[in-house]
């Protein structure tokens, strides 16, 4: 047997281990369900408690190595609350607590990840899928809209990026739908019926709507404040003013869609304290987020450039350094000058406190810090974090990462794949004859051009992927653990897929090609990512002079 | 020091003796024997010859605790490393089990990945 054979085999057993858990798994929960029904407010309780307490402990110890840590999180929660019932010295528990009891146990299957469980996403080595596994399905789009023109143009440009879309003129042919399917993501016009229907109003009062919970965005031809006002209160994820720009539209869905997959959160944890750091690290991990303690002070910034953390949790107080040395230690370096650090500390001298604010940290948490409190706080620093991010490192028309970002991602890939020696390939693509679009169609074209081809490369590419706006016209794509025969195949996908899109402009429909320029890191054993970029650049001017709408790879010249 | 390579692990769990032995024999390449019961593994630990034994610590019957008590008084595995397993670790616990003679605390629920590494981390700190 081959590794990747062995690894195949033990991701089936793997598989095979976490479905058979996943069937005894409903027998299981409902026998909570029955005895916690069995709860009477009085001191014989302690027995069916007692039970209860052991059964959810073995569920905590058990999900998470079974692909459920949501389960394990929440069956953990439960058991230390009956833990401190039991604890009391009389027990007697009234009807609310009884209540949010069987509540919480009936909620535990919700946390139970739906269909087939697939283990969290590993990036397979070296070998590249035909296309991501995120889209394995197309993904349906629904849309309602009353003007069929509007809704047959929409419906065809969605359908060209690979979405199912599915038309309804209005709320109530949604409502008969949803019986029998369920949309990825629903698309609503605000004024339906010709005005007389408005669909922010209509779908407060459709419960069964929003029970559907997936991801919703609004059309309208009017700015108004008491539609955009309920749409938030619909959590809607978009709101688009007409005459709609498509390829926004187009954009933005397929963000919400990557969003599902968004990596897990990273935090580093400095704390003297090696149990509590420990015990703050598998909360956090329970909690779905990828936490780390640090070794030794003086080991932080080799860990921080490894570990890529979101967010540092400090001690304030720590025998050899202060917590505010090291932050200010950190901030030393500009490339983490934006990495939030929040202290953590008994202290509650409001003073002391702002006084080590003022020292590069962010915030302050005051231990002792409940499980909930900390992962509370901890998600939402870094999703604030990442959205900052996000505006800071990303191109505003595609999303995709920019010049200097995209270069780093290179460098840092490269030298990646050094240390752990498999292969990386990094592409260089460019829009060929691109200033003829602009010129002859104006640069609002031209952008849906750009924007295209920046979609089509987040569809076909892996998660794990990085995908830049190098310049204008001119992209890169990095792929980790990917040796050339594969990244050419997926290379020369992309590029036969786009030059088969249309593009219109008025009357006109045209096409696009791209040129591109690849190197794959096992050729250049001791170039760097910058070399690597370079050339890739000139395996791209080949293609260009070669006749465009190709790929080149990059070899070394040999030494004489 | 010898290397670790027999492991004795004690658990009454299927589900999780069947991951755990995945986890320890494919991916670590340790050989593996499992016991249901601190009472089975009073009585097979020393036939088998352990390296190294993790103990689940909530079990009906003899628990963790019960059975390590137990299995020190082998003489062939007085010295033998123990790690409990465990779904609680409030840092207090881990100081408790710890002042029972064992080795560490390995936290439930495990990643199969990455299980081995954390034994390996146990025994090296054992070495």
């Amino acid at each position: 047997m081959t590794s990747a054979d062995a690894e195949q085999a033990l991701k089936d057993r793997l598989a095979q281990l976490r479905a058979r858990y996943l069937e005894h798994l409903p027998d299981e929960l409902a026998a909570l369900s029955a005895l916690q029904g069995r709860l009477a407010g009085k001191e014989q309780d302690r027995e069916v408690l007692d039970e209860l307490q052991q059964r959810l402990h073995k569920l905590a110890g058990s999900g998470g190595s079974f692909g459920c840590a949501e389960l394990s999180a929440a069956a953990r929660v439960l058991e230390q609350r009956i833990g401190s019932w039991l604890g009391a010295k009389a027990l007697a528990l009234d009807a609310a607590s009884r209540q949010w009891l069987a509540d919480e146990i009936a909620g535990l299957s919700r946390t139970v990840p739906a269909q087939s469980m697939e283990p969290s996403e590993q990036p397979d080595a070296g070998v590249l899928p035909e296309t991501r596994p995120a889209v394995d399905r197309v993904l349906k789009v629904w849309l309602v809209e009353d003007d069929a023109e509007l809704a047959g143009q929409l419906g065809q440009q969605l359908q060209s990026f690979n979405y199912a879309v599915r038309v309804f003129d209005g709320i109530d042919a949604l409502k008969r739908a949803v019986k029998g399917e369920q949309p990825d993501l629903l698309l609503i016009d605000v004024m339906l019926d010709e005005g007389r229907e408005n669909a922010t109003a209509r779908l407060v009062d459709c419960p069964d709507l929003q029970a559907l919970g997936c991801p919703l965005i609004f059309l309208s031809d009017k700015d108004d404040f008491p539609s955009r006002v309920r749409a938030v209160q619909l959590g809607a994820q978009g709101y688009f003013l007409k005459p709609l720009d498509v390829p926004r539209l187009v954009n933005r869905i397929s963000q919400i869609f990557e969003e599902r997959h968004a990596p897990a959160q990273r935090v580093l944890i400095v704390d003297d304290d090696a149990d509590l750091a420990e015990h703050m690290r598998l909360v956090l991990t329970a909690a779905g987020m990828e936490a780390r303690v640090l070794d030794a002070p003086r080991e932080i910034m080799d860990t921080i450039a490894a570990f890529r953390p979101e967010l540092v949790l400090m001690d304030l107080y720590m025998p050899e350094y202060a917590g505010t040395d090291l932050a200010g230690l950190i901030r030393q370096h500009e490339a983490y000058i934006h990495l939030p650090i929040v202290y953590l500390s008994a202290e509650t001298d409001i003073e002391r406190q702002i006084e080590a604010m003022g020292r590069g940290a962010d915030d302050f948490l005051t231990k002792p810090i409940s499980d909930v409190q900390l992962v509370a706080a901890a998600r939402s620093r870094i999703a604030r974090a990442r959205q900052l991010e996000e505006r800071i490192s990303k191109d505003s028309l595609t999303g995709l990462l920019k010049h200097a970002s995209i270069k780093e991602a290179a460098s840092r890939e490269v030298l990646r794949a050094r240390r752990i020696g498999r292969p990386v390939t990094l592409a260089m693509l460019d829009i060929d004859h691109f200033k003829r679009v602009n010129d002859a169609y104006g640069h609002a074209v031209g952008d849906v051009v750009i924007m295209s081809i920046a979609t089509l490369l987040r569809q076909r590419l892996r998660q794990s992927d990085i995908i830049g706006r190098y310049g204008g016209e001119e992209f890169v794509a990095v792929l980790p653990e990917c040796d050339a025969e594969n990244a050419r195949r997926v290379l020369e996908d992309i590029r036969r897929n786009f030059a088969a899109l249309n593009f219109n402009h008025r009357d006109d429909r045209f096409g696009c090609t791209i040129s591109i320029g690849m190197v794959c890191s096992a050729d250049y054993p001791e170039e760097d990512g910058p070399d690597l970029l370079v050339a890739a650049d000139e395996a791209l001017y080949r293609a260009k002079r070669g006749g465009r709408d190709q790929t080149e790879q990059a070899f070394p010249v040999p030494a004489h | 020091m010898s290397t670790l390579q027999r492991i004795l692990y004690v658990e009454d769990e299927p589900d999780i003796q069947a991951v755990a032995r995945l986890a320890l024999e494919t991916v670590g390449g340790f050989t593996v024997k499992v016991c249901s019961s601190g009472e089975e593994a009073v009585r097979e630990a020393e036939t088998f010859a352990p390296d190294m034994i993790l103990l689940d610590v909530m079990m009906p019957g003899m628990d963790g605790p019960t059975t390590l008590e137990a299995l020190r008084g082998i003489p062939a595995l007085a010295e033998v490393p123990v790690a409990f397993m465990t779904a609680k670790v409030q840092p207090s616990e881990i100081a408790h089990y710890k002042s029972l003679g064992a080795r560490d605390v390995i936290p439930k629920p495990f990643d199969p990945m990455t299980l081995s590494d954390q034994v390996r981390q146990v025994w090296d700190g054992a070495a």
